[in-house]
Order: C-alpha cells, then structure tokens, then sequence
C-alpha cells in the first residue's frame, strides 16, 4: 500500500489502529498515573480520517486556547505524536506536581519551570505510549527532543493539516482521553498518535495485518 | 473564496499556514486564500488551489477578475508562517520551520504577478485568527495574549 491511499485504509486497518492506540494510551496513562499518585482512566480511542480543510474546526472551537507537547518518532515506522490540554489542566498538572511555593520567583522564571515541567511530563506521557508500541511490534521507535506551545487549538492543529496535506488531502487522526481522576476539576489530555502516511504500510505489516 | 463586498474574510487559529488576502477597493471585491504548504510539486488533482502558495496567488487573481477587479488595482494583506514547536538544533530546513517557507514563497509569488503587498504581520512562534472587512479594507489580528493588530 502507498502512502497516497491514506483514503483508502479499510475500517478494519482503522481498527487495529485504534487498538494500536488503546494499548499505546494504556501505558502512557499508567505512566501519568504513578507520576500523580492517583488514578488515572481513559477514553475509548478514536481513529478516523478527516480532511484536512476540515481538521482545524472538527474537535473544538479552534480559538480555544490549549497547552501541547509535540515530539516526532523517526525510526523504520516514523511520525509525530502530541500531548494537547486545555491550559487550565496544564496550570493543574504544575500545580500538584511542583509541591514547593515559587511565589517569591518571577512570573517569567514561573512561567519557564512550569513549560520544563509540562514538557517532561510530555516526553513520559508520550514516550510511554511510544515503548508500548515499540515492544508489541518489535521495532524501536526513537524519538526527538520534545517542544511545547501555548496557542489556539487551531493553530496547533495546522500544522498537522500541512503535514498530512504535503502527502494528500487526508490526515489520520488517532487519539484518545486520559483523565485524572478524583479531583474536582476534570483533568485530562489528548493523547494524538499521527503516524507519517509512508508509515502506514510498515506499520500495519508489523501489527500483522498487511 | 472570493466575494463581493460587503463580506468578513475570516481564517480562525492559523499557525504555520497564512491567511493572504488580495482585494479591489474600487471594484470592492475581495478574496482569502488559507496557504498550507508553499509549492504544488506534482499534485495536480489537487481539490483547492489555495492550499499551495505558487498555485493560490494566480487562482485568487482569477476569480477576483472574474468577479469584476481590475488586475492593477490588486493588493494583498497577509497574516501567519509561524513556528508552532522549535526543537533545540532540529529546526532549520524540517517541517517545524515550514511556515517561514510559506511566508517566502507567497511573497515571491505576489511579486512574481506584479500585486503589491500592502501590510502583513508574519513569522515569530504564535497561532494568529485573522478577519478582513471589506468595510474599510482591514485586516484585524488577533493572537493569545497580545493586543489586536490591524494591518
């Protein structure tokens, strides 16, 4: 299969990725849940192929503003993987995980422990979701260094419309929820695995379907 | 898409794309393209024109003389190419930095067909929404923490 049949993925490859992302999910959130201390669940997975003029406005307004980690995978299977939040989470995530009080810091050196945080947080979220995968089909998956952003969802989201958009008018969007649980605020983020089009092929061949 | 005035263009949470605008004050007609990626190589199927810089100047150049502009009267405005994510030595030529090529090759391209650029707010590590009002030929800029430009 070549890349340029993105489209064409049967509902049947988009299962197995959907699995590909419930066991992925699974271990980035038991991750998440022994950094936190306390439980963490998530989301039935989603994979679905949207277009990409569509991508920006499909799963919120794309003004919300939102907190993600970005990191890219480039092994024999290679992609790009992002940790999205909604910035109030973020702010959250700090919160408990910075037990000390930094009141008598400034805000930007505030501000700059709370992005190395998030960003560390990220690289194990998705990292850990990334080793599971790596394990089940036997194959390492390194990754880079991870970034972070602060900015409208929509924004975030172009850039994945401009990948997907190099390779065709389809992006693969897999994904699912991690929520923190027992707290009052409802704390969770999307985990997104976006696997590059000229993956998919490798990808699916090594999870025994192709 | 092109339209006749009086008409909001708008473009919500562009990041590395660009919302380039070309309008007619006199004809007052308008048009927006949302530019993703800055060259059409060999995608000729391509549904939307506008995705690509070399390919979105000309077609918005056409529909807005179909829709009655005087092409020597044509003049741009244009928001976004930001960098959403840097990583530390891996920025230069990869995808993260693709929105500094789309900001490059749009303005070659409106060089290239003689349209001058009027304003533009481009580049820097911020998502921009962009609305443009035929009214008085504006181009409003919003981005996260920042005050509204108007360009």
């Amino acid at each position: 299969m070549e890349y340029d049949e993105l489209g064409k993925l049967s509902p049947f490859h988009l299962d197995v990725i959907r699995e590909t992302v419930n066991i992925g999910a699974g271990n980035a959130a038991t991750a998440l849940s022994q950094l936190l201390g306390s439980v963490v669940t998530m989301d039935v997975p989603k994979a679905e192929l949207v277009s990409i003029y569509e991508l920006t406005d499909r799963y919120a307004s794309p003004t919300e503003l939102v907190c993600a980690v970005y990191l890219r995978f480039e092994g024999e299977i290679s992609g790009n993987m992002l940790w999205i939040m909604s910035e109030e989470t973020a702010q959250e995530l700090v919160n408990i995980l910075v037990k000390k009080d930094l009141g008598d810091l400034l805000q930007d050196q505030i501000d700059q422990i709370a992005d190395s945080l998030l960003v560390e947080v990220g690289n194990i979220v998705l990292s850990s979701f990334l080793n599971a995968i790596s394990t089940m089909i036997n194959c390492p998956l390194p990754v880079t260094v991870p970034a972070i952003a602060h900015d409208m969802l929509g924004a975030i989201l172009d850039l994945l419309a401009a990948y997907y958009g190099m390779t065709g008018e389809v992006a693969i969007i897999s994904e699912t929820k991690l929520c923190v649980a027992n707290n009052k605020n409802s704390l969770g983020g999307h985990v997104m695995l976006l696997p590059d089009p000229q993956s998919l092929s490798t990808l699916l061949s090594k999870l025994g379907v192709l | 898409m092109v339209a006749k005035h009086p008409v909001v263009l708008t473009s919500l949470g562009l990041g590395s794309c660009i919302g380039l605008v070309i309008y007619d004050d006199i004809a007052k007609v308008a048009g927006m393209s949302h530019i993703m990626l800055p060259n059409n190589h060999e995608d000729k199927d391509v549904k939307k024109l506008g995705k690509y810089a070399d390919t979105a100047v000309p077609k918005l150049i056409e529909d807005l003389i179909a829709l009655g502009a005087l092409k020597s009267r044509l003049k741009a405005k244009m928001a976004g190419g930001a960098q959403m994510f840097s990583i530390p030595g891996k920025n230069s030529g990869s995808f993260l930095a693709i929105g500094e090529r789309n900001i490059e090759t749009t303005k070659k391209m409106l060089e290239k067909y003689g349209i001058p650029l009027v304003a533009s707010d481009v580049g820097g590590n911020k998502g921009r929404s962009v609305e443009f009002y035929t009214d008085n030929w504006i181009m409003i800029v919003k981005v996260i923490g920042s005050e509204v430009k108007k360009l």
